[in-house]
């Protein structure tokens, strides 16, 4: 079997590493757009904001590679797919058979239409290269466009460099895909808190400057600045799969053994388009954790075995200095959409917060600040097992005073959720 | 991957909350006496009169390795998972995930850190600390205890296996 890989993020090396343990023979080909073994690029704002070194960043050393057999081919951009000849096409022309493909080169980062968004001194926080660069950067004020969380992240990082930091974000609060506005609202007060400037519901319309950037204009202010960090979001990418007519949406989409609509291409990681494990719908979670599973759930059906993909979940950390925020499932704004019977319980206690989100008396998101945040973990499983929100209430009710021993992990639930 | 000879067992009704087992861990993994260095975490729920020692469950499929940004969460040859702490930058998602909320952190480091079933001990030093109560105990396989440990954990089965059935 010769697998062509796509792509060497997470969810490639996953694969090849998966079918490698499982198939000593297969012939296994990553083609890579970058110039480095495999890295985390969730680490990337760590190692700008110096916490880690830069060799912390990898998750393979180039060693690794040759031992295991797989033919790590750098700075190898795959244009083209020929699913009829069975042929990947690469910049340089030259064309490489597979027996099965693996679509996994992530997402691209979204770059808004903003005149002067090539500007030097413009930079994004998605790619090693890039980020690099940043760091090499000196610079003393930055504008970060976007507060998503690589937006946070690299703010911080930048912060900690001894940058002065404002970030812009259009929407009504931050971090508004993962958190409500009044869990947004917090974070916002204590990145204030830490020196930070946060400017939401602001467009930002111009980047100035004539060889390097010199400030950034908005619909209400403009912002002096010689570094801007583009962080507004990461779109699936779909243009290759469509060189081959696979059937895309928002991303790839797959099936429940990550199969594309082509026979012997399967796609995983940041550009597929899952549904959604708990609700069933359609979803886009670029996370990690989605990434890895759904690797492991393409090699093993590659090598036969019968598995099916549950589908992803969001769960994401917002950590800046002292303060620590997690996030999972839906949002109430998610819901604003979704017939049923909606409730929010929060709890609060000085700087910690809690705010749990209730779809028909199922737990469905939940976000906290703080020590709430601890045993969030709890929420989690209690989201996966659907468990009735109606029904531990009652039980918490009626439970004999000393005499549950066994409905410990109930009471500790309840306990959280402040019954 | 590897998988678990033996787990440590938990019996909330035995357990007094006497916080033996949280001295006996800081002491074999940092030698002082200081509960808020220990791996075992006793949860009071006082409603209930219960003490809960909460421990890393070691999950097959754990989730806090996979959401770990600097990739410090580990998996051990005893089948244990443990945090790397010289790349830990303590940002707790580990902490955040695990569905029995065990790791702990280090309140003088940031970092966090779990039960490693004192590799190369005889026993774990909390075992031998609770041998009186017999709260935590380690079990091996085919064991009672053992199959009480599963049937508790079949409930979160589900979300232990991740994504994969």
């Amino acid at each position: 079997m010769k697998l062509v890989i796509i792509g060497n993020g997470i969810a490639g090396n996953q694969v090849a590493f998966d079918v490698r343990t499982k198939n000593p023979d297969a012939q296994i080909v990553i083609l890579s757009a970058e110039d480095v073994p495999e890295y985390d690029p969730c680490s990337l704002p760590y190692f700008l904001g110096g916490e880690c070194q830069q060799t912390d960043v990898f998750r393979k050393k180039p060693g690794d590679y040759a031992a295991q057999r797989i033919d790590l081919r750098y700075d190898a951009k795959a244009v083209s797919i020929d699913p009829d000849k069975k042929r990947v096409a690469i910049h340089t022309g030259e064309q490489i058979g597979y027996d099965k493909l693996v679509l996994a080169h992530g997402g691209d980062l979204f770059i808004p239409p903003i005149p002067g968004i090539d500007t030097p001194g413009v930079f994004s926080c998605k790619q090693l290269s890039e980020t690099r660069k940043l760091a090499a950067h000196n610079g003393t004020r930055a504008v970060v466009i976007g507060s998503g969380a690589i937006g946070i992240e690299a703010a911080e990082a930048l912060k900690r460099k001894g940058y002065e930091v404002y970030v812009i974000e259009l929407m009504d609060w931050i971090l508004p895909s993962l958190f409500d506005e009044p869990t947004a609202k917090r974070l916002e007060n204590e990145l204030t808190g830490y020196g930070i400037g946060v400017f939401t519901h602001e467009k930002v319309l111009e980047i100035k400057g004539a060889g390097q950037v010199t400030a950034v204009v908005t619909d209400r202010r403009t912002i002096d600045c010689d570094t801007v960090v583009v962080a507004t979001g990461v779109v699936p990418g779909t243009a290759l799969a469509q060189t081959a007519g696979i059937e895309t949406g928002r991303g790839i989409q797959v099936n429940r053994q990550m199969q594309t609509s082509i026979p012997d291409i399967y796609a995983c990681g940041d550009c597929v388009e899952t549904i959604d494990a708990c609700t069933g719908e359609i979803a886009m979670f670029q996370l990690k954790h989605n990434a890895i599973e759904q690797a492991q759930v393409a090699a093993r059906h590659m090598l036969g075995e019968p598995v099916r993909y549950l589908g992803a979940y969001a769960f994401a950390r917002a950590h800046f200095f002292d303060t620590h925020a997690a996030t999972f499932g839906k949002t109430q704004r998610a819901l604003d959409c979704v017939f049923g019977d909606k409730r929010i319980v929060e709890r609060e206690d000085k700087n910690n917060y809690l705010r749990v989100v209730m779809l028909d008396n199922r737990i469905v998101g939940g976000q906290a600040i703080g020590t709430f945040a601890d045993e969030l973990g709890l929420l989690i499983g209690a989201m996966w097992r659907k468990d009735d929100f109606l029904d531990i209430a009652a039980k918490m009710r009626t439970l004999p005073k000393g005499g549950a021993v066994h409905a410990w992990p109930m009471v500790r639930l309840g306990h959280l959720l402040g019954m | 991957m590897n998988m678990r000879r033996e787990q440590l067992a938990i019996d909330p009704e035995k357990c007094t909350g006497c916080r033996r087992c949280m001295i006996a861990c800081a002491m074999k993994h940092h030698g002082r006496i200081d509960p808020d260095l220990s791996r075992v975490n006793i949860i009071g729920l006082e409603s209930q009169d219960l003490n809960v020692p909460v421990i890393c469950m070691a999950c097959d499929t754990a989730p806090c390795i996979k959401v770990c940004p600097m990739n410090a969460r580990i998996r051990q040859a005893n089948g244990t998972v443990t945090t790397n702490t010289d790349v830990c930058i303590g940002c707790r998602a580990c902490v955040y995930i695990c569905p029995v909320g065990s790791p702990r952190i280090n309140p003088y480091t940031g970092r966090t850190m779990t039960c490693d079933m004192c590799e190369g001990e005889t026993e774990p030093w909390c075992v031998a600390a609770c041998r009186q109560e017999k709260a935590l105990t380690l079990c091996t396989q085919g064991s009672v205890s053992q199959r009480a440990a599963r049937q508790a954990a079949g409930k979160t089965k589900q979300f232990h296996t991740g994504g994969c059935v």
